[in-house]
């Protein structure tokens, strides 16, 4: 009974604590780089107040607002830069340019490209349950 | 009662059937007065099995405001399963927009539409989410709305989704304004009777659910008001007005009628029991 209980909430629990709003609103994890061995973790979290989309990029001790967003639901194309500080306390400016993918889902995705000055590379979070 | 994959056939083959057979709502509580009118929505499946009952005058509580459960010694529940926000056929009322009228934000439009063109897929209530707000009201399996005078509150049951009850507050009480309160799915209520309409207001709704089958979205910021009436015995007249500026650019209202099913109870239903569909949810 036990076990069934406790599979039962595994299997539901991504529709338990789903967010059905604004597709950009919660927190996505993911991360940038130039290859796949290079890669630079990130935290979004995010929220949409009524006419734009807020947010900060990876909360704590480094976090920083994102800025410059802009959203086009036609197309779920999302953009937004923000002025990234990494360990050794270097601040850049990086710019995101992504797509939501697979939008009706609670664990979408956002897809596309991260600029740092002249490095480029790719960009993926996924939403969290 | 264990719901398969046949069920769920038979229950949307059944819903399409009510909205193609079921006469123009506007006319349906006159045309019910004293008459067999439009086929009666049967039962738990929602399926047209026969002329509707000759309907009976609203039953009333001894000062006089409508019952909205069965009046004493019977019994029975509301057919909540079909019905909808916007368009005028079927059970829908004649005042609805169309969906083409319903003032979405831009996200929430192309939102909605996406969901409509994946069938629906992700839709939290297949996986045993209490269904808030609107979807309350057009949930299959039965609703039951029960007042309890000494304790000034009405209890709306549930008798599918995972078998919630909805508490309204008629005791005057505000709504919490404490930065504590945590949105919950079906929100906090409360409401008063103006003349023959029980007058709901709802907020503090969280996100994880859809509020109507449509697929409308939702933020925390919608605000309800509903209006609920029982023109005659056999019918419930039910009326929501959204307002949530962050998804809609401004207010819209809609709503539906809902029959009584006579000399019936709930049967055991339990979303989360043997729940086999969502795999089978596969959209386009």
């Amino acid at each position: 009974m036990r076990l069934g209980a406790a599979a039962a909430a595994v299997l539901l629990s991504p529709w338990l604590i789903a967010q059905e709003g604004h597709p950009l609103k919660g927190t996505w994890h993911g991360s940038w780089g130039v290859n796949v061995q290079e890669r630079t973790p990130v935290t979004l979290v995010m929220d949409w107040d009524g006419t734009s989309v807020t947010g900060i990029l990876n909360p704590g001790i480094r976090s920083s607002p994102i800025e410059k967003t802009a959203f086009d639901p036609s197309n779920w194309q999302f953009h937004f830069e923000a002025n990234y500080k990494d360990r050794a306390g270097a601040t850049a400016r990086v710019s995101i340019d992504a797509k939501i993918q697979d939008v009706t889902n609670p664990r979408r995705s956002l897809v596309g490209t991260w600029t740092q000055g002249d490095k480029k590379g790719d960009f993926k979070a996924v939403r969290d349950n | 009662m264990r719901p398969h994959m046949f069920t769920w056939l038979l229950l949307t083959a059944a819903t399409l059937g009510t909205f193609a057979f079921a006469q123009a709502p506007a006319q349906a509580p006159a045309q019910a007065a004293g008459k067999a009118a439009a086929p009666a929505p049967s039962t738990r499946t929602g399926r047209t099995t026969g002329p509707r009952p000759p309907s009976a005058p609203t039953p009333r509580w001894p000062d006089g405001h409508p019952m909205l459960a069965a009046a004493p010694g019977k019994t029975g529940y509301w057919n909540a399963g079909t019905g909808g926000l916007t368009g005028k056929n079927g059970m829908n009322l004649p005042t609805n927009l169309d969906i083409g009228e319903v003032p979405f934000q831009p996200w929430a439009k192309a939102l909605y539409e996406a969901r409509r063109a994946d069938q629906q897929k992700n839709d939290p209530h297949a996986r045993c989410v209490p269904p808030g707000g609107p979807r309350q009201f057009h949930t299959p399996y039965g609703l039951l709305i029960y007042e309890l005078p000494e304790a000034k509150r009405v209890l709306v049951l549930s008798g599918g989704g995972p078998r919630t009850w909805r508490v309204i507050f008629l005791d005057g009480r505000p709504h919490p304004t404490s930065d504590d309160f945590i949105p919950t799915f079906l929100g906090h209520s409360v409401g008063k009777w103006e003349g023959d309409t029980l007058a709901v207001d709802s907020v503090g709704f969280n996100e994880q659910f859809w509020f109507a089958r449509a697929g409308y979205p939702h933020t925390e910021s919608l605000h309800l008001i509903e209006h609920i009436s029982r023109p005659d015995y056999n019918t419930l007249k039910y009326e929501a007005t959204i307002d949530d500026p962050k998804a809609y650019t401004k207010t819209w209202t809609g709503g539906h009628y809902i029959y009584w099913v006579p000399d019936e109870d709930f049967e055991e239903y339990f979303c989360q029991d043997n729940n086999r569909d969502p795999s089978h949810l596969v959209g386009q």
